[in-house]
């Protein structure tokens, strides 16, 4: 019970390692993962530290391991994950893996730069192929167009006798980059003065870039110029686009010629690129194989280095001396681990283990199960609990998914939801063993069992409430029943609508368990369930937060500080009962105590509860013996209750500090802690051997030490302001918490209505129409309404009822007894490490 | 009516994320840890505990100073795109703006490249990635201004800033500095035009952060022309006019004959006073562009004192270069061990 209530008993413990040990003690320390390294070099730099040239030789190798990765992922091989978990490697292994891998990457970079090489030549071959044959074509259609022809002709007609020599059109082919072409064009426009001709042909499949091995579309072109000014000019512009130039011969059949000399050699480089892609393959299944447990390794050689740095040298450099918080319960098992190392290493000195006392707070440390993970977790997101504080964790188990049925009262959608979760905590080992990153989901996952508890809960009360998809179950019969007297056929035919007396038509005997089917086809359902859910969720709210006051009782014993118990427990728990714990009995009295034949009689509990604390006691109308008139006996218990809550509240505000300002003066108890939930264990008895644990490492962590020394001084102002917030801050909440409860009723009624609404205005109309077409129309209709329920109804609301869940624990709860202001233990563990490095 | 009701509607994501940059900046206490670095791999291994991350994780040791230029320059163009890509207008356009005066960088780094005959590819890679456009590296087929107009800059933004350097004749030494010079005046006055038309916070920081661009410039032109064949006319008309010294302190600027005479200009204005009398040529003392480099980077600083207004961005942008610039002092001080300057740094925050 103990364990589950409160974090872990911590303590401080000092490792002497020696200096060859020391590695595979932590190696071992790190695979049993309940050791919190402390770091005594704070101040030291990163690259300052002992070991940083082992993690830098760590980081190179997982360069080179990424890069092996990379090339792994790009030819798609599968990564073999074998989820075998290797040992971290000893240390003089590190050069042996540091070889492989290099062997590895440079045989890697060798066949890249071949291949890239090849792939190049290759690329420039298959260009040159389409350049001949898109080339062919414009030869082509410039013989066939006639227009054309002729009007070259004509030029050339006139020219050719005054020159005497025919005119030489220059021309360059080339690939470009397809989204360049329009720049290129205008370009080549504007620089040449619009005196050259551009015709340009797309290449239709993709060419692969060597460089990135990106799929790139390109285009041929064919430039014509007269003039080697323009041809430079040309050359110069064709380079600035990156356009590739290639020779192409003038006529016809050289070109046909050089077409087919192209094919066979890109044939030949065809048969030697699958060569290299092959030799590629090989290494890369090989590598494949071993990536995963290569990358494992270095990991952990990398955090032994990294938590190896955090300890302190020995004046004789024989040993290392670390600090670490460690739980109490396993400390066998650290100092089993420790020896392990120490025989792993050959080591002949043993590491030793010290227990030390400090002032500091330790880490506090909730063990929790697969089942508990998901509510610690929380309780957590509000604030991690003070060491040794209650954990509400526990608790929250059972009321969370509680409240939130409340909310959420529908048997149907409960099942869905419980249903859905048992999918997943059944599957768990293989949704687990896939690793899905997926954000929504992994959500769902770690709240499985939150889920599966609230379907559940869900059930239980949409059962009380008789709620099934907004209809209601009739399985032990309704108490209710339409006598034939006044109700015969002839008027139930004819009014649409009738009204029952209860003292005529109600058998008596109440529905055996929850509520009666026949108010869901009453008028006033409404106004039924909502006078009981809103008492209900009154209970529910001022019970919560009772048991809420309750725990910080236990917070105060385990703390021991009586003070505590007399000026703040006492106050609030009598405060909180004057104002609303009578009102509670009162909801129950009114409940026992009058019937369907008293009900002119029956008290009004929000009146009754105004005037209580306005002493307001007036009779209304003395002579009407059918109201309900305030016992006098009562008047003055009322009187008093609300007397008494008044004065709790000076109580609260006043005592406390003032006490504790006479201790402080008259010197007593000087270590008794001073601020209300501060939790610290200064009390506490280890105050034996500080001296030893400043000796031990006065030279590093001394200004911690410092700190703990000093002792606070005792400053009324502050507990004073500090005391009255508290007061006020309480007093104030316990009628806004109150209020806030109200929820539980107003987010149920809300998801009732919805889910009725839902059904009369979807799923009836499937219902309206008979025969086939109706059947058909049925399914249509049903499939909107399932998708709705799903969507709307479970996800949404669930949603919802979910997050208000969620605040009634973090304020309405946990602020009666939670101070949350403590740190996590986050232990050295390799699990961790590897988990977080995986998803990175 | 009130722009900065709205201004969070476009604008308040990008906003928020350029505040979250900037809190990555190096602190003093990052720079005092980066001048104890013995070896550039110290270097990379402290970088690595910024915010830089492991953004030089996958280079192969040994490391140059190059490659974390490289990179370092590699990750601020890469939140510079990420912030391009989601900007609606007319954030678009300022950043746009920003853009320009690294186009003017390269379009002369390649002039001059070319005139000296190097490989037009040699020249590209040391281009800066936020100024490349893409008729870029057709830019050498140019001899003239006026077919550099013509060709290549007729399509860019850059083109009416240009029409003032049509005229000259040569693409020579001096002339390109002419024309990087009126382009960079053309540039600037235009910025300054379209940040005091924008109004608000804006205008207000960015009209300040230009104006200061703007005098910069005037100085270093004036200090610089001293011994060069740049008439006095000549001078002026390369001044840009946006500037606190526009009119009187421009006037002044282009009468004068020696540093002395700066100075004295300089005098009549506080903030630059303050700056000339901090400035030395004496070993331990800081240079004039220091100085100017620490004024531009408080005034960086402040425009972070501004809500709703596009002036983070370029603060951002400016803070960052000032960062790399930084980096790469202490790595080359590191690299050559030299590490008696190692200290002149100007810290950022």
């Amino acid at each position: 019970m103990e364990g589950l209530l409160r974090s872990e008993e911590m303590t401080l413990c000092q490792m002497f390692l020696q200096s060859e040990a020391a590695y595979t003690c932590v190696s071992e320390l790190g695979e049993l993962g309940l050791v919190q390294f402390r770091d005594l070099n704070p101040d030291v730099n990163a690259f300052q530290r002992k070991f940083v040239n082992e993690i830098r030789r760590c980081e190179e190798m997982e360069r080179k391991l990424r890069f092996l990765e990379k090339e792994v992922k790009k030819d798609g091989i599968p990564m073999l994950d074998t989820g075998d978990n290797p040992d971290a490697p000893a240390p003089r292994e590190m050069v042996d893996l540091e070889s492989t891998y290099e062997k590895l990457e440079n045989e890697m970079k060798e066949v890249n730069a071949n291949a890239e090489a090849l792939k190049k030549n290759f690329l420039e071959l298959t260009e040159l192929k389409h350049i001949l044959r898109k080339t062919q074509t414009f030869f082509e259609e410039a013989m066939h167009d006639p227009s054309m022809s002729d009007e070259t002709m004509g030029l050339l007609g006139e020219e050719l006798p005054r020159s005497g020599q025919p005119l030489r059109l220059g021309f360059v082919a080339g690939v470009i980059l397809r989204e360049r072409i329009p720049a290129f064009e205008r370009m080549l426009w504007r620089a040449c003065r619009g005196n050259v001709f551009l015709r340009q042909a797309e290449i239709e499949s993709p060419l692969e870039d060597p460089v990135t091995g990106d799929q790139v579309y390109k285009s041929v072109f064919i430039i014509f110029f007269q003039g080697d000014q323009l041809k430079t000019r040309v050359k110069k512009i064709c380079e600035g686009f990156r356009a590739t130039l290639y020779p192409c011969p003038e006529t016809q059949a050289e070109r046909r010629e050089m077409a087919i000399g192209v094919m066979t050699r890109i044939e030949d480089l065809n048969t030697v690129l699958a060569q290299t892609q092959d030799h590629r393959h090989r290494v890369l299944v090989a590598a494949a194989k071993n990536v995963k447990v290569w990358f494992i390794k270095v990991r952990k050689i990398k955090a032994i280095y990294h938590t190896l740095n955090m300890f302190n040298l020995d004046v004789t450099q024989k040993c290392l001396i670390a600090e670490c918080w460690c739980p109490v319960a396993d400390l066998d098992r650290i100092q089993q681990a420790l020896r392990r190392g120490t025989e792993r290493s050959g080591s002949s000195v043993p590491s030793i283990l010290n227990r030390m006392s400090s002032k500091q707070i330790p880490p506090t440390y909730n063990r929790s199960s697969k089942f508990t993970q998901g509510f610690q977790n929380i309780v957590d997101a509000y604030g991690v609990a003070n060491y040794r504080e209650v954990n509400p964790a526990i608790f929250t188990t059972i009321s969370f998914p509680f409240l939130f049925a409340v909310m959420f009262a529908d048997m149907g959608h409960g099942m869905i939801m419980f249903f859905a979760a048992l999918y997943i905590v059944l599957k768990e080992k293989q949704f687990g063993a896939r690793r899905i990153e997926d954000e929504i989901f992994k959500t769902f996952f770690e709240g499985r069992y939150i889920i599966l508890l609230m379907g559940a809960f869900s059930i239980y009360t949409g059962f009380m409430y008789n709620d099934i998809f907004s209809k209601s179950l009739n399985i032990f019969g309704s108490q209710w029943f339409a006598p034939a007297e006044p109700f015969s056929l002839a008027t139930l035919s004819e009014f649409k609508k009738l009204q029952f007396n209860p003292n005529e038509t109600y058998t008596g005997s109440p529905y055996p368990i929850g509520l009666d089917p026949v108010w869901q086809m009453a008028q006033n359902k409404i106004a039924f369930t909502n006078s009981m859910k809103m008492k209900l969720s009154v209970i529910l709210g001022i019970s919560h937060m009772f048991f809420g006051i309750a725990l910080s009782l236990l917070n105060h014993r385990y703390f021991q500080k009586p003070l505590n118990i007399i000026c703040d427990f006492i106050p609030s728990l009598v405060f909180l009962f004057c104002m609303f714990g009578f009102l509670v009995l009162r909801i129950f009295h009114k409940w026992v105590a009058y019937d369907s034949s008293m009900s002119q009689k029956a008290p009004s509990l929000l009146i009754g509860a105004i005037n209580m604390f306005l002493f307001n006691y007036r009779d209304e109308h003395p002579d009407n013996p059918e109201v309900y008139h305030i016992p006098g006996s009562l008047q003055g218990f009322q009187c008093f209750l609300v007397v008494v809550a008044g004065l709790c509240v000076p109580w609260m505000m006043f005592f406390k500090p003032f006490y504790m300002r006479h201790q402080a003066r008259f010197g007593q108890f000087k270590h008794q802690p001073l601020s209300v939930q501060s939790g610290d264990l200064l009390n506490h008895d280890h105050d034996f051997d500080n001296d030893q644990e400043v000796v031990h490492n006065n030279d590093t962590s001394g200004h911690l030490h410092q700190e703990e020394e000093q002792e606070e001084p005792f400053d009324f102002g502050e507990v004073f302001v500090h005391q009255a917030i508290h007061t006020i801050e309480f007093c104030l909440g316990c009628i806004s918490h109150t209020a806030s409860y109200l929820r539980l009723w107003a987010l149920s009624l809300a998801h009732a209505q919805l889910s009725e609404v839902l059904w009369s205005m979807v799923l009836r109309i499937g219902f309206s129409s008979s025969g086939v077409g109706g059947a058909f129309m049925l399914v249509i209709v049903f499939m909107f309404w399932a998708c709705l329920t799903v969507a709307v109804l479970v996800l949404m609301e669930g949603l919802s009822a979910f997050l208000h869940a969620l605040r009634l624990h973090w304020v309405e709860f946990q602020s009666k007894f939670y101070s949350g202001t403590g740190y996590k233990f986050q232990p050295f563990c390799f699990d961790q490490i590897l988990d977080h490095s995986a998803d990175d | 009516m009130f722009p900065e009701l709205s201004f969070n509607i476009d604008h308040g994501y990008l906003e928020g994320l350029v505040r979250g940059f900037k809190s990555g900046i190096l602190r003093q206490s990052d720079y005092l840890n980066l001048v104890q670095c013995e070896t550039l791999e110290d270097l990379k291994l402290h970088l690595q505990s910024t915010d830089y991350g492991n953004f030089l994780a996958n280079e192969p040791s040994p490391l140059s100073v190059s490659v974390i230029d490289d990179k370092l320059r590699e990750k601020l163009v890469i939140e510079f795109q990420h912030l391009r890509n989601h900007c609606l207008e007319p954030l678009a356009t300022f950043l746009d703006y920003m853009t320009y005066g690294y186009m003017i960088d390269n379009i002369i780094l390649l002039i001059t490249g070319t005139l000296h005959q190097r490989p037009i590819s040699e020249l590209i890679s040391k281009c800066h990635p936020l100024g490349s456009f893409e008729q870029m590296e057709a830019i050498h087929i140019a001899s003239t201004p006026a077919e550099l107009y013509n060709a290549v800059l007729v399509d860019t933004p850059l083109a009416p800033y240009f029409i003032d350097c049509i005229l000259e004749q040569d693409l020579d030494e001096m002339n390109i500095e002419i024309i990087r010079n009126t382009l960079y005046k053309a540039y600037l006055e235009d910025f300054f035009n379209f940040c005091k038309g924008m109004g608000g916070g804006t205008a207000e920081v960015m009209c300040e952060a230009l104006a200061f661009e703007a005098d910069r410039r005037a100085f270093i032109i004036t200090i610089n022309s001293f011994g060069t064949e740049l008439s006095k006319e000549d001078r002026e008309k390369l001044y840009p006019r946006c500037g606190k010294l526009y009119p009187d302190g421009l006037e002044m600027l282009s009468q004068c004959e020696d540093y002395d005479q700066v100075r004295t200009v300089a005098d009549y204005y506080a903030e630059y006073k303050e700056l000339f009398d901090d400035a030395g040529t004496n070993p331990g003392d800081k240079t004039l562009e220091d100085k100017f480099f620490e004024h531009e980077v408080k005034l960086m600083k402040n425009s972070f004192m501004h809500q709703f207004q596009f002036g983070v961005f370029y603060a951002y942008v400016k803070l960052k270069e000032q960062e790399i610039r930084n980096i790469i002092w202490i790595a080359e001080c590191v690299a050559q061990r030299h590490r008696a300057k190692i200290d002149s740094y100007i810290p950022v925050f």
